[in-house]
């Protein structure tokens, strides 16, 4: 607050005088709010370490500007014939940064190593019974049901090397102490590591022999994670680094104020909403009802649905940056179903006699628990959403808390409703419907984030036929049916998607992806 | 001598040991490490096994002891966010804390100590009315504006000096220095301005506090009768003697500037042990916390036992009582 302040008298005051040190022309210099953890592209599956290292390693398949499928060491790909699975057929010619080839063993490998129980990333693989190699430079993927989603659902699987990670040492991905690849890299990408401090500092320098045309311009490219958001914008506007993502939402002004630099803004995948205690037969936080739980009621909810008023939030708290959200996917999602794009309208006389047909026309209080450290403005939002809630009497107890504890907290049932964000890792509609919206089921590792285990059997039904639909029309009226019987009763309170707002020099073009990852590839520095 | 300190140390043993018990008895309140080590598609099954494997399901106390145990024997274990070892971890960022936490010490004494003399020989001055109230107003704004507001400044309206990290250093031996370049010095200078600020009002005002007290007892006003030159008088007789109480506040705030430089490591981006123990928080990294916090409780029993030792060199009247 202090600091927006002085930065805004000062802009008024005087122009920035950049740093001693301007970098060369083509060192591009960039900060983020956290390190990646680990190099292995297959120990950790978080967006920071995934995010960076792809633009060292690649997969099968990439993700372009706009978030389609395209060929990366894959050329193409096509369904089995004979079996449920899909064929793929690698680029010829491609070399690790080592100067190893790249071919199919290497994929059969980092398959193998991928979906061991050290790898963090093994839940992509477990549609996948067998993985066959049929010459140098072809690759079949058997799946046990039919799966049309999934080269998409392998953007990020990313491979390695056999003969690099066997000769040292590293086969499998860390997991209680180091080994070579924590901290080494030998990748077919577009950049390699030439140092790396953890959490202070990693540089990048472009590789050579990649097979694909280069499109950026940049010949170092030097990372530093920078974890107080007002230093970091400091670092930019002093000119010490070149771009930054995120910046908070405040900042903008400040940002768009200032010659020399620009807000690069988009919406991410992540959709905010409100969830419930479904299965809890009692409120834990009431004051007032402690013998039941008035929100398995779902005109109860739907009250609590009409009491939020979207435009105010987006106007006061989120400064015109959102966009309203009717379920758990953001339009342009692929299965977002437009047939139920309508979200229950800001009506808090409806809410009030939904309340009162439900049984409490003097409303009741509950607790909400929000996260403070997690989304944007998350805290400020709560609070916004408790005296909204208030307005038709239903009287939120707020308690908010850093998202380390948040999870556990959830998974203890420890909430009567409560604030989440999700973002489709798949980029489909499928998936927060098998992790939100199916009921809770370990044995299938289904519904592990439907922490109020919302439970319909029509939607457990629904979900294996979507998985395995493979006519795009017929999908879609699957996923309609679903997100209609979801919104009727509803499951969650989707509120909007949550903005992207990064920060540059004027003299940087760069992409904003909307899975928040940032490419190096695309790059220019003018 | 050497009993003193071999004393000491083994003291210090006890000191570590509580500490470490009572961060693990708070642990379990901080978070869970697992969630934040893997990512959302984790099945509940994986979480499960890793924590099994990490011996988080184990009882409190036998969780306590296989840490110590392991500690005792030189193992320092291995950071549940980066896998990296934590001993080595925790010695690449000593550098930086150290560094910076003896910069804002020498820059509190040799701006402190004169002040003080200073404000204490022309206590009605306007100088020293200046001196006093600025100094009052860098103390109440709390270290992270203070760090904010000299960025802001120096940083991006100015230009001159970075906003972040450490500037050019070299590597001597195991040690990774910024005082060794210019680079490294101009990005030294902020964080150590801003972690010595608070050093610094307390320096001159208990130095200008003991001065005046000095100033007034009979030695003083008998050597000046004698006519001693003043500069002998002021520096020589008087300041001797009110450095005793200043070494023992100064001291015991070095602990805490080595402890506590969290604040301006973590505005400054600095890569020394607080910004690290900060990462540790918000990973729930618990084998780091662990070992960062007895290695502070060791650092708080050094500089403890270095205070004594420097009462000694100071007051001759205790070695005389050593000696006896």
């Amino acid at each position: 607050m202090t600091f927006s302040l002085l930065l805004r008298s000062s802009a008024l005051a005087s122009v920035v005088v950049l740093g001693a040190q301007a970098a060369s022309a083509e060192t591009f210099r960039w900060a983020s709010t956290t390190d990646p953890q680990t190099m292995d592209p297959h120990a950790v599956n978080a967006a920071p370490v995934l995010s960076f290292l792809n633009n060292i390693y690649e997969g099968l398949v990439r993700r372009n500007q706009n978030m389609q499928i395209e060929p990366s060491l894959a050329t193409s790909w096509e369904p089995l014939e004979a079996e449920n699975g899909w064929r793929f057929h690698l680029r010829e010619g491609v070399t690790f940064q080592d100067g190893a080839e790249f071919n199919a063993e290497d994929v059969l490998f980092s398959y193998q190593r991928a979906s061991d129980e050290a790898a963090d990333v093994r839940s992509w693989f477990a549609p996948v019974s067998e993985v066959r190699v049929v010459d140098d430079y072809t690759v079949d993927f058997v799946t046990t049901a039919p799966n049309p989603l999934f080269p998409d659902s392998i953007a990020n699987f990313m491979i390695l090397d056999k003969g690099w990670a066997e000769a040292n040492d590293a086969a499998l991905p860390a997991r209680d102490a180091e080994n070579f690849a924590t901290m080494n890299v030998n990748g077919t990408g577009a950049f390699s590591l030439s140092s790396r401090d953890p959490g202070v500092e990693t540089r990048l320098v472009p590789n050579p022999t990649w097979w694909d045309e280069a499109q950026h311009n940049v010949t170092e490219a030097v990372f530093t994670p920078i974890g107080n958001s007002a230093t970091g914008l400091a670092a930019l506007l002093s000119g010490e680094i070149d771009f930054i993502q995120p910046i908070p939402l405040q900042d903008v002004a400040q940002v768009e104020s200032r010659d020399g630099f620009k807000v690069l803004e988009g919406e991410e995948t992540r959709v905010i909403m409100f969830g419930f205690g479904h299965e809890h037969e009692k409120l834990l936080y009431s004051t007032d009802v402690t013998d039941a739980n008035p929100f398995q009621d779902p005109k109860v909810r739907l009250a609590a649905a009409h009491a939020i008023d979207i435009d105010a939030i987006d106007r006061v708290i989120m400064r015109g940056k959102i966009e309203a959200a009717s379920q758990l996917v953001p339009a342009g999602i692929s299965g977002y179903s437009e047939a139920n794009a309508d979200r229950p309208a800001y009506d808090p006389e409806r809410a009030k006699e939904l309340l009162a047909e439900a049984g409490y026309p003097d409303g009741f209080s509950f607790g909400l628990k929000c996260t403070n450290d997690r989304y944007i403005n998350d805290e400020a939002l709560c609070r916004a959403a408790a005296s909204m809630f208030a307005a038709v009497d239903l009287k939120a107890e707020l308690t908010t808390g850093p998202v380390r504890d948040y999870w556990t907290q959830l998974r203890e049932d420890d909430f009567d409703m409560y604030l989440l964000g999700w973002s489709p890792g798949t980029f489909d509609a499928e998936h927060p419907i098998r992790f939100l919206l199916h009921s809770q089921d370990d044995e299938k590792k289904l519904g592990s984030w439907n922490f109020g285990n919302y439970s319909n059997a029509r939607v457990d039904e629904l979900l294996p036929l979507i998985q395995e639909e493979i006519d795009p029309a017929a999908r879609q009226a699957l996923i309609d049916e679903l997100v209609g019987i979801t919104q009727d009763e509803v499951a969650y309170i989707p509120l909007y998607t949550q903005p992207l707002i990064w920060a540059a020099k004027e003299n940087i073009d760069l992409t904003q992806r909307a899975d928040n990852f940032f490419m190096l590839r695309w790059v220019t520095i003018n | 001598m050497a009993y003193f300190i071999l004393k000491r140390l083994i003291q210090s043993v006890f000191v570590m040991l509580a500490v470490a018990f009572l961060a693990f008895s708070l642990f379990r309140f901080v978070g869970d490490p697992v969630s934040q080590m893997t990512g959302v598609e984790t099945s509940e099954q994986d979480r499960e096994r890793l924590r099994d494997e990490l011996g988080l399901n184990d009882a409190f106390i036998v969780q306590f002891a296989r840490f110590t145990g392991d500690m005792l024997k030189g193992d320092f274990g291995y950071s549940y966010r980066t896998r990296q070892p934590v001993a080595e971890m925790i010695a690449t960022r000593i550098p930086a804390t150290l560094e910076l936490g003896t910069v804002a010490l020498l820059i509190s004494l040799i701006v402190g100590i004169p002040a003080g003399v200073y404000t204490a020989l022309r206590p009605r001055g306007f100088v020293s009315q200046t001196i006093l109230m600025t100094t009052l107003v860098g103390v109440s704004i709390p270290t992270f504006v203070i760090g904010i507001m000299l960025i802001f400044l120096f940083g991006v309206q100015l230009g001159w000096l970075p906003t972040f990290g450490r500037g050019g250093t070299v590597q001597i031996g195991g040690w990774t220095s910024s005082l060794f370049t210019s680079d490294g010095w101009r990005a030294l200078i902020l964080p150590a301005l801003t972690l010595g600020v608070y050093q610094l009002t307390l320096t001159m005002r208990l130095v200008r506090a003991e001065m005046m007290e000095v100033m007034r007892s009979d030695y003083i006003r008998f050597a000046t009768a004698r006519g001693i030159p003043f500069r002998s008088l002021y520096f020589r007789h008087a300041l001797a003697n009110t450095m005793v109480p200043v070494i023992t506040i100064i001291g015991l705030q070095f602990g805490g500037v080595i402890a506590f430089s969290i604040v301006t490591e973590s505005v400054f981006q600095w890569p020394g042990m607080g910004l690290l123990f900060l990462e540790s928080i918000r990973f729930v990294d618990i084998p780091v916390m662990g070992v960062y916090l007895v290695v502070i409780a060791f650092f708080f029993v050094l500089v403890n036992m270095a205070v004594d030792l420097l009462y000694v060199a100071i007051d001759p009247r205790l070695r005389v009582r050593e000696d006896a």
